[in-house]
């Protein structure tokens, strides 16, 4: 008989990483936060109260009544899909964003999976994954709305993701290393913002599109594409596919703040360098989510035309600058040290 | 308009192809821009080769109804079709009633109508403002900020009409009610505060770079195209015709006013929205010197009740363009006929003429279509 007690317990730092924090919990946790918090910023802004009757005052619990209503609902294949992918990506695009998220450092030391000091890579390298998952369920469902979201999708990511490569290239030569692990204790003195600033607004512009909000939400633009791959999914699919769209919000953003925010560094308010840690990701966390909703709600959606040619015509030159700049700076002013 | 009818196919098979990679896409009528129609767009995934514009999905017979009713009820039906701008619609059938019955209206109520139609066109322009934003991705913001500096014009007409819409406050000869104590010092007051919304609205939508970069240059029609299309309103106006019923052809009291006429040389999308913006200005203007230069006197005349045998033709300038409101009676209480030639039917024709003539994107037929303010109940009736 297998010794599944022994082998927890054996193993606990792992499976509190992979199952509270930052895993399962923390990624659920930060959903049902940051709908919510969208949901009453925007109203806000738009001069609306936002959710007011689940929960006691301030909403907090109408997400969670959201899911219910949803989780209730009948699932609805349409006939001329493709059912076995059709049900099978929306399991599989949650996972994706997760894996991201299990790269980045959370404290000295505390990430689920280290990488041996090739995060960086690896973080990117499942990233790729996202919108081929993301195109299949725009052709499973076999509708004209879908379909054209996911080719657009797959138009924008080539388009944006190029450039965010390119320009967090800039932050592996200036710290020299792969492993994020490293790339967030070198920033212990000087965010990386501040020697990368040209490659930072090229790596900002190229995350909207990779998270897939305004101005860039071109895949789902409500307006042309009712919701664009995700038309077809109803009931618990529906949520499988807005828990994928926030989790995928929540790595890039993590990657962001670790690559050019100092990650898990800031004043040691807590003893415990883990709660400490946590709690400074979770603060800039929350600056660069409503950041990101300001942007939303400020600025209209670009053509599907527009923003490729923001991306090869602007940005794929600047982050191409941005690294040769990094190069001289690095290695012709300061002599090879970070 | 006849080659357009080539690609009309089956209009209930959503999955249908046409080879070469083309295939149509129906906007509607369940979808988040269609409103009460539908839009059949012809395209090949972005590039947009035909918008057909299916109108007829709200048609009431307004025509037919007000042949079976006394002339100061069809005030009602007519009043329903476009919500919006009640007024507006409601002074064209008004205007002609008068005509065919031989009647003036008192200049009292002549000021009154003009204050309640400005009124409606500010409302009805923030309405097609905030639609003209939210086409362009702007979640809801921009319609809930216009929506809500709509309030404050809907409880003046709530103090003045007693409701706030639908007001059916001009009857043939005149208005219902005089302005009530009190309305002029809060309409002073509003009109003042809404001069600068407009320009906040301005500064946040209008100068943003991102709208500009969607609408400028996009659904462009040329002087030329838009008097051979019969473009109508505001959108005829940013092409460059300077074309207003309000000035050609005055009616309430617009001919003893002093107001400029709103326009524009581009004819694109931006131009459109742009003139509405202008055109709130020049309303707020009209408003302030009809409500100072109001004369005193009755607002209401005794009307007859029958019309002598004949036929009157009335035009109004709607918040969407000229309407055209044509009666012919027989001599009784009611009209034999009626003919109401509506602006949103018109500037439908233009959206369909414009892929025809530009290159047009599949994220641009939302704003195309919407920088026209189009409004299916007033071109079905």
């Amino acid at each position: 008989m297998v010794d599944i007690v022994g082998f927890v317990q054996a193993n606990l730092p792992i499976f509190i990483k992979i199952l509270l924090f930052p895993g399962l919990l923390f990624i659920f946790g930060f959903v049902i936060f940051a709908v919510w918090y969208q949901r009453k910023y925007l109203a806000r802004i738009m001069l609306r109260m936002g959710p007011v009757h689940c929960g006691k005052r301030l909403g907090w619990l109408q997400l969670v009544a959201d899911a219910m209503k949803l989780l209730t609902k009948e699932l609805i294949i349409p006939r001329a899909a493709n059912k076995i992918v059709f049900i099978v990506v929306t399991f599989l695009l949650p996972v994706i964003p997760a894996a991201m998220i299990a790269v980045i450092p959370f404290a000295p030391g505390y990430a689920i999976y280290p990488a041996s000091g090739y995060s960086l890579l690896l973080f990117f390298a499942i990233s790729t994954l996202f919108p081929v998952v993301g195109i299949l369920r725009g052709w499973a469902a076999n509708n004209k709305f879908t379909i054209i979201g996911a080719f657009r999708m797959i138009y924008l990511d080539i388009a944006g993701e190029i450039p965010v490569f390119l320009a967090s290239t800039g932050v592996m030569i200036w710290a020299g290393t792969y492993d994020l692990q490293k790339i967030v204790e070198l920033q212990r003195d000087m965010w990386f913002v501040f020697p990368q600033i040209l490659g930072f607004i090229v790596f900002f512009i190229g995350f909207l599109g990779m998270i897939e909000k305004i101005p860039f939400d071109i895949p789902t633009a409500e307006s042309e594409l009712v919701y664009g791959p995700n038309t077809e999914y109803s009931g618990a699919m529906f949520l499988n596919m807005m828990l994928s769209d926030y989790a995928n919000v929540l790595a890039w953003t993590l990657l962001m703040i670790t690559l050019y925010f100092g990650g898990y560094n800031g004043p040691a308010i807590f003893p415990d360098p883990i709660v400490n840690g946590a709690f400074w990701i979770i603060v800039k966390l929350l600056i660069a989510i409503s950041i990101i909703f300001t942007i939303m709600i400020t600025y209209a959606r670009l053509r599907i035309d527009q923003a490729i040619r923001m991306g090869w015509s602007y940005l794929l030159p600047l982050s191409l600058l941005n690294i040769l700049l990094t190069i001289i700076l690095k290695f012709f002013l300061f002599g090879g040290v970070a | 308009m006849s080659d357009m009818m080539v690609y009309r196919g089956n209009p209930f098979n959503e999955i249908e192809e046409l080879g070469d990679g083309m295939f149509r896409l129906h906007m509607g009528p369940q979808h988040p821009i269609s409103g009460q129609g539908r839009f059949i767009i012809l395209t090949d995934g972005e590039r947009v080769f035909d918008i057909e514009v299916d109108i007829g999905y709200s048609h009431r017979g307004t025509e037919k109804l007000l042949e079976h009713r006394t002339f100061i009820q069809g005030i009602v039906p007519v009043e329903r079709m476009v919500m919006i701008d009640t007024a507006n619609i409601l002074m064209g059938y008004i205007g002609a009633v008068e005509r065919i019955l031989g009647v003036e209206p008192p200049p009292r109520a002549n000021y009154i109508r003009t204050i309640v139609m400005e009124m409606n066109r500010i409302i009805s322009h923030l309405y097609a403002l905030g639609l003209l934003s939210e086409s362009a991705a702007w979640n809801p913001a921009v319609f809930l900020w216009t929506t809500a500096d709509r309030e404050p014009f809907l409880d003046l007409l709530e103090m003045l009409t007693g409701a706030r819409w639908s007001y059916s406050f001009f009857v043939p000869g005149g208005v219902r009610a005089d302005i009530p104590r009190g309305f002029k010092e809060r309409l002073l007051v509003t009109l003042d505060w809404f001069e600068k919304r407009i320009d906040v609205i301005e500064e946040a939508w209008i100068y943003n770079e991102l709208f500009r970069m969607r609408t400028e240059g996009m659904g462009v029609i040329s002087r030329q195209e838009a008097i051979e299309w019969g473009v109508a309103g505001p959108n005829l106006r940013a092409s460059g015709v300077a074309y207003d019923t309000r000035k050609n052809e005055p009616y309430a009291a617009y001919g003893e006013l002093d107001f400029k006429m709103v326009t524009h040389t581009a004819g694109d999308a931006y131009a459109r929205g742009w003139a509405r913006v202008e055109e709130m200005r020049v309303s707020v203007d009209i408003i302030r010197q009809a409500i100072e230069n109001m004369p005193d006197g009755p607002v209401r005349v005794r009307v007859p009740q029958r019309a002598k045998p004949g036929e009157a033709l009335f035009r109004v300038e709607t918040s969407r363009g000229e309407m055209n409101v044509y009666i012919v009676s027989d001599g009784k209480d009611k009209p034999y006929r009626v003919k109401i030639s509506p602006a949103s039917f018109r500037n439908f024709l233009a959206i369909e003429m414009i892929p025809k003539t530009q290159t047009v994107l599949l994220a641009d037929a939302p704003v195309l279509i919407y920088s026209f303010d189009p409004w299916f109940l007033d071109a079905d009736r």
